[in-house]
């Protein structure tokens, strides 16, 4: 079913649905991969529940996406690695644990925040039901980080310096300000890339405050404006595994599926 | 917060077929609450998940939504309410509409579903 020209989301807005589902489908697949290997069993249990919840809202958000004309198919189970639109830090399974809770913590709120932005009438109460789900895992993730900054400060601060850039890709460039923000244009959203950019890092700041672990720094070439793909909301041409796209798209267990 | 925020819980909103349904419409709500929920003994309609039904020369159309948007019996309660639907004489097809508006809330509970949770151990 596709939506006819009066009910069609701008092409830019189709590209941001889909870089946000894409980053909760990979977010789905790292929980799940960490959801026996946490420290403790709490741990585990909340990266099952996340993951469930996650796949669950990447459903719904399909489903938005298959009404504007996106092929089921090729949402589900016909993609390239390359045609992943995830935010870059979940290209890559995490090698220790400070390191996954850095990686899934900040993808999973910058996801939260490009979702909270959106105003279209399509969303009215979808948004606020994942923000449901959305509470608990931020919750959970701060409280974590918390711990992990006094514990093992130099390993968080690794991680932030090393996955900072890719999410500020994800949540959009700089030169995205009121006014030049293409999405507040099309009155898709309510606040420019800028702003979110700003309370994103704020909210890091503001969690460490105290500790050893210190945030980087806002840029404006980070991402390079010159270089951003607007379509998958990154630098460079970076992908997913195919073991992992095999993964996501049921191909080993095919012959299971009930259709 | 998101500009998307629908209503919650039960204010202007009511479960089953309005006062003016006919008797048709009537007998799809009555065959729609014999699906139980399939985490708890509770029916569909007594969880609130079923929003609206209508009919169109036997084309129904059901709206309902979920309690948990990953809900793992998302399928199966669609084919579900398809199943004993098609059942009914002068239906022809069936067709689920999801929505998040309003949000489903614990709050929209009938009382007979709150009597059966209770009597099955769960607190609300």
């Amino acid at each position: 079913m596709s939506a006819d020209a009066e009910s069609r989301w701008p092409a830019v807005a189709r590209d941001y649905v889909q870089a946000i589902a894409d980053t909760k489908l990979l977010l789905g697949q790292r929980y799940g991969e960490w959801m026996l290997k946490g420290p403790n069993l709490e741990d585990d249990i909340s990266g099952a529940s996340n993951g469930q919840d996650e796949i669950g809202q990447v459903r719904q958000l399909f489903r938005l996406l298959e009404k504007q004309g996106v092929d089921r198919d090729w949402l589900e189970t016909d993609r390239e690695p390359a045609e992943y639109a995830n935010a870059q830090p979940l290209d890559e399974e995490a090698e220790a644990w400070p390191t996954f809770m850095v990686q899934v913590a900040l993808s999973d709120r910058a996801a939260w925040l490009l979702l909270d932005a959106i105003r279209h009438e399509d969303f009215t109460g979808m948004v606020q039901k994942m923000g449901e789900d959305e509470y608990f895992h931020l919750e959970h993730h701060d409280a974590r980080l918390e711990t992990l900054a006094v514990d093992q400060p130099e390993a968080v601060e690794a991680a932030l310096e090393r996955y900072f850039p890719g999410i500020l890709a994800f949540i959009g460039p700089a030169t995205y300000g009121a006014g030049e923000d293409p999405l507040v244009e099309a009155d898709f959203t309510d606040r420019a890339v800028a702003e979110i950019r700003g309370a994103f890092r704020e909210h890091y700041v503001d969690l460490f405050a105290g500790t050893d672990v210190t945030v980087p720094a806002l840029t404006d070439d980070v991402p390079d404006p010159d270089e951003w793909d607007e379509k998958r909301r990154r630098s460079g041409d970076g992908h997913i595994d195919q073991r992992v796209a095999d993964q996501l798209q049921g191909v080993t267990n095919r012959e299971y599926v009930i259709e | 917060m998101s500009a998307n925020t629908a209503g919650t819980g039960t204010a202007g909103f009511s479960i089953g077929p309005e006062e003016d349904a006919d008797e048709f419409e009537q007998e799809l709500w009555a065959t729609v609450d014999e699906v139980p929920d399939p985490h708890i003994p509770v029916s569909l309609v007594d969880m609130a998940m079923i929003y609206d039904i209508e009919v169109d020369a036997g084309e129904v159309t059901v709206t309902m939504t979920y309690p948990c948007m990953g809900c793992p019996a998302y399928d199966m309660i669609q084919d579900d309410v398809r199943a004993v639907l098609r059942t009914v004489r002068g239906v022809t097809d069936v067709t689920i509409e999801v929505t998040w508006d309003p949000v489903w809330s614990k709050d929209m509970l009938t009382d007979r579903a709150r009597e059966e949770l209770r009597d099955a151990g769960i607190g609300l």
